[in-house]
């Protein structure tokens, strides 16, 4: 795929920073709570990614997508900003080939977001909960290499559930600021379908797999079949959303 | 040829963004607010216990949730639309080429952001009115409130959003690349959820909707929040950061394209 041309277009774009900015907030966050209230937390008794995820996750995440979607909103306005688009669709290059490149773009960045907030997150298990007879030692044993690579294990759980929660966001940010030209209202859409998500209530399962809502979900402290039902949801979404914008670019085709 | 009076200023910024669709994705917003409330209307008799009234909660859960996030996003949204309308086309070249002061033209932006959000606050009132005699109606219990407690605490939620839009309005102005004026905007909004618990809530201007609103909930039901309202120091201290965002914005705006 054109990855690597979507790449050199966001360069002058401010996303890069942008991202890594957005990904440093995110990551400092449970660090910041931790350093102020850590007595609330040192004394819990479950695992500690637990404890930090179920405390900071929800703001955690609204960073990431408050991202997902200003990125997005970007990736698309610089080609419409100058009538970019209309010179890409002479050239020999599918549309569909460009949110395609975006898409991969975007997950990338997301994902270097992410890595950040999961290195935070092992300073912070090890710094505040892997002390004698900490929630670190009790959950995964005495410190050494072994208990080390369980914890990993679990931590790259986490953010690959993370990650698939988001990639609906993804998806759909792009569909919005593909189908408008004009920033503000894709970025107004994306703000409603944000602000949404957040007075949805949790009770209603059919609701709370709005994909806006998707990425405030955890795998900490969720039985297995509720884990796995969102995942599922999640995929779902992907291939409908993905689904949909190739529908929605045929059809603008065929019209314009 | 004698200089553009600010009215007309002010009108000529309101006709660029006449079709920009604002105003509906505003309307959206206020309409998709109101329908949980009503779904909901029976949870708020479980409330009580707490010393707030059913009506009173019906009002103020749903402004809390317009005055923490969407009251907020829609207001950066709007300083992308005041900003990008004038960067298409070089529009802002043409404004500059008028016999106009920059800093009236950057005021007039500014007062059309606060008809924005005033036109939302009339919006999610309205809105308010109508959910609540529907909740009314299938609750068989009165949730309207007198129109004067429910124009004066909108009131106090419009004028302390002031120095916020301001805020907003600066970054839009001052930096040139819309993600991180964007990016900006909205991740300062997040953390307000942590500065209205703090003593130190009259120093963060993006909280102060927010906080207007959790001290009524709390003046309301007795025992569940003790904020207070101090005018002294939040009043100066939201004074001087207004002037000096307004103050900021004016002296960057179209600096770039005078040069």
């Amino acid at each position: 795929m054109n990855i690597s041309g979507e790449y050199k277009k966001i360069k002058r774009t401010g996303i890069l920073p942008g991202v890594f900015a957005g990904g440093i907030l995110a990551a400092s966050i449970p660090i910041l709570e931790l350093a102020v209230r850590s007595e609330q937390y040192t004394g819990l008794v479950q695992s500690p990614l637990q404890t930090i995820l179920e405390a900071d996750w929800q703001m955690m995440a609204m960073l990431n997508m408050l991202l997902v979607i200003t990125a997005s909103c970007m990736l698309y306005h610089t080609e419409y900003a100058d009538h970019a688009i209309q010179r890409i669709t002479t050239l020999p290059i599918r549309e569909e080939a460009v949110f395609i490149g975006k898409f991969l773009l975007m997950t990338g960045l997301s994902i270097a977001a992410l890595v950040m907030e999961m290195l935070s997150l092992i300073f912070c298990t090890l710094h505040w909960f892997g002390g004698e007879g900490g929630a670190y030692e009790t959950c995964y044993g005495e410190i050494s290499a072994g208990a080390y690579l369980e914890f990993i294990k679990d931590l790259a759980a986490d953010f690959a559930y993370c990650l698939g929660m988001l990639i609906p966001v993804i998806l759909l940010s792009l569909l919005i600021a593909s189908a408008w030209k004009n920033m503000w209202i894709a970025l107004g859409i994306d703000v409603v379908c944000v602000f949404m998500a957040t007075i949805i209530p949790e009770r209603y399962f059919a609701l709370s797999i709005f994909p806006f809502a998707l990425p405030f979900r955890i795998l900490e402290g969720v039985s297995a079949d509720r884990a796995v039902d969102y995942l599922i949801a999640a995929a779902a979404e992907a291939m409908i959303i993905g689904a949909a914008e190739m529908i929605f670019m045929k059809v603008r085709r065929a019209l314009a | 040829m004698s200089k553009m009076s600010f009215l007309t200023l002010v009108r000529v910024e309101w006709k660029k963004i006449r079709r920009s669709r604002i105003l509906l994705i505003l309307g959206v917003a206020a309409v998709m607010l109101w329908i949980p409330s009503i779904l909901n209307a029976h949870l708020n008799f479980e409330m009580q216990a707490e010393g707030i009234s059913p009506e009173h909660n019906f009002f103020i859960q749903g402004f809390m949730g317009m005055a923490w996030f969407m009251f907020p996003a829609s207001m950066v949204t709007g300083t992308v639309l005041l900003a990008q309308t004038e960067r298409g086309g070089h529009g802002i070249l043409r404004m500059l080429a008028l016999p106009v002061n920059t800093g009236a033209l950057c005021m007039a932006k500014y007062l059309v952001l606060l008809i924005l959000a005033a036109i939302q606050m009339v919006m999610m009132t309205g809105m308010y009115y109508l959910s609540a005699a529907i909740a009314s109606q299938m609750q068989d219990y009165a949730f309207l409130l007198p129109p004067e407690f429910v124009i004066k605490t909108v009131g106090a939620l419009y004028l302390s959003a002031f120095p916020m839009i301001a805020g907003f309005w600066m970054l839009a102005v001052c930096i040139r690349t819309p993600i991180f004026s964007v990016g900006i905007g909205l991740a300062s909004i997040v953390p307000s959820v942590l500065m209205i618990n703090t003593k130190a809530w009259f120093a963060y201007p993006m909280d102060y909707p927010f906080y207007v609103i959790t001290a009524k909930y709390g003046e309301l039901a007795y025992g569940l929040s003790e904020m207070k309202m101090e005018l002294i120091p939040w009043i100066p201290v939201a004074a001087a950061f207004t002037a000096a965002c307004l103050g900021t914005a004016c002296a960057c705006f179209g600096r770039n394209e005078r040069r």
